[in-house]
C-alpha cells in the first residue's frame, strides 16, 4: 500500500510499457461517492498541449508510481465521456471537493479540503492495478483542531458524505488526525477499525 | 563488455586488412534484448551501419568483418531502432510500477553472441536484461525488481 498527494498526481507522465509518454493526468476522476480513484482526464505532452478527448479508466492503469502512471499500451485509453459516465454510474459526484468545508458529525468545522490523499495497493504480479481509494484529506485546519492554519491529514471513513459544499466526517476522525503521509495509512486503517468495531 | 568500451573501436576488414571506420554506437532491440547492429562514425556512400551478423568478430581490439562492403543502411529493423527513441544510454530507467530508478550510464553485452546483459544505471544499480520490457522516447521500461 503506498500513499500519495492527488495533486503529485496531476502532471504525472503517463508511460507506456514500450517507454512512450503519451500523455500526462489532468484531473482526477473520483468514483464510488468520491471513494474511490475512478480514472484521470489526461492533458497532451509539452507545455502548450491542451487537454486530450481520451481518459484514463483507473482499471487500464497497470501501476500508478512514484514518477509515471504505467499502461500497457496507447489502446487502453477511452474516450471522456465513457470513463465520466462509468465513475458516474457508480456514485461518482465529479465534484471537486477542493475547498470544501469538513464538517463532524458533531458539527464542527475541521478544516477546508486542500488535497486528498489516496492509498493505492498494487495487484498481483504488478499486472493489474488493485484500488486506488481516497482514504484522507489534507485539511487547512481551524480552531477545533487547536492547530489553525496549519496542513494536517484527516482519515475517511470507507463511505463518506460530500454535497460539493460540504464534507461530513464521524467526529472520531479528529482523534486520527496526522501530520505527514509517514504513518499516516496506520492511522486510517486504526480510524476505520475503530468505526467498524463496536461503538 | 560495455557499450562505452566498445565506442571507439576500429572496424576493419579481414579480406584488405584495412580500417572500415570506428564504432560510433551500438544498435538494441529491446524485444530480443540483443545488439541488433553497429553504427559507424563516419557515413561511407552506402550508410553507416553494421548489423550484427554481418559482424564476423567483435574483438578486445577491433570489429572484423569480411568486407568493407558489408558496411550499408542496415535494412529496416535496424533502422527503425537505430532512431533518437530507441537509443537508451542517458535515458530514463521506470520500472514497470512506475518509479525511476536513474539513467542508463552504461551497457553490458555479451560480444559473442550480441545478447544485453545488464544496464548499469547511475548510482550504482545493476538491471539485468531479462528485466528490460520497453525502449521509448521517454524512457527505458524495466520489469519491477526482484
Amino acid at each position: 500500500m503506498r500513499l500519495m498527494r492527488t495533486s503529485e498526481i496531476t502532471r504525472r507522465p503517463v508511460v507506456t510499457m514500450a517507454g512512450e509518454d503519451i500523455a500526462q493526468i489532468k484531473d482526477v476522476i473520483y468514483a464510488a461517492g468520491g471513494g474511490t480513484v475512478g480514472g484521470f482526464t489526461l492533458a497532451g505532452r509539452g507545455l502548450f498541449a491542451g487537454p486530450l478527448k481520451e481518459s484514463l479508466a483507473w482499471s487500464a492503469v497497470s501501476a500508478l508510481g512514484a514518477d509515471a502512471v504505467m499502461i500497457r499500451d496507447e489502446s487502453v485509453l477511452q474516450p471522456t465521456k465513457a470513463v465520466l459516465d462509468a465513475s458516474r454510474a457508480s456514485g461518482g459526484s465529479g465534484a471537486n471537493v477542493l475547498g470544501s468545508q469538513v464538517l463532524s458529525d458533531a458539527g464542527v468545522d475541521l478544516g477546508v479540503v486542500r488535497d486528498v490523499i489516496v492509498s493505492v495497493t498494487t495487484g498481483s504480479a504488478g499486472q493489474s492495478s488493485g484500488q486506488c481509494d481516497v482514504v484522507g484529506y489534507e485539511i487547512e485546519a481551524s480552531e477545533a483542531l487547536g492547530t489553525q492554519g496549519e496542513k494536517v491529514l484527516i482519515p475517511l471513513p470507507d463511505t463518506i458524505a460530500a454535497s460539493g459544499e460540504h464534507l461530513m466526517v464521524p467526529a472520531s476522525a479528529k482523534e486520527f488526525v496526522g501530520r505527514d503521509l509517514a504513518g499516516f495509512g496506520a492511522a486510517v486503517e486504526a480510524f476505520r477499525a475503530q468505526l467498524g468495531g463496536p461503538r | 563488455m560495455l557499450f562505452s568500451e566498445a565506442r571507439g573501436r576500429k572496424v576493419v576488414s579481414s579480406s584488405t586488412a584495412s580500417t572500415v571506420g570506428k564504432v560510433s554506437r551500438l544498435v538494441i532491440d529491446p524485444t530480443t534484448r540483443a545488439v541488433a547492429g553497429v553504427q559507424l562514425k563516419k557515413k561511407t556512400e552506402r550508410g553507416d551501419m553494421l548489423r550484427w551478423s554481418d559482424i564476423t568478430a567483435f574483438g578486445a581490439d577491433a570489429v572484423t568483418v569480411t568486407d568493407a562492403d558489408r558496411v550499408g543502411d542496415g535494412g529496416d529493423t535496424v533502422q527503425a531502432l537505430s532512431g533518437k527513441a530507441h537509443r537508451v544510454l542517458g535515458k530514463r530507467v521506470l520500472t514497470s510500477t512506475g518509479d525511476e530508478l536513474g539513467t542508463v550510464a552504461d551497457v553490458d553485452f555479451d560480444a559473442t553472441s550480441g545478447a544485453l546483459i545488464a544496464l548499469l544505471v547511475d548510482g550504482g544499480t545493476e538491471v539485468e536484461a531479462a528485466r528490460l520490457v520497453g525502449v521509448g522516447s521517454y524512457a527505458v521500461v524495466v520489469r519491477d525488481g526482484p
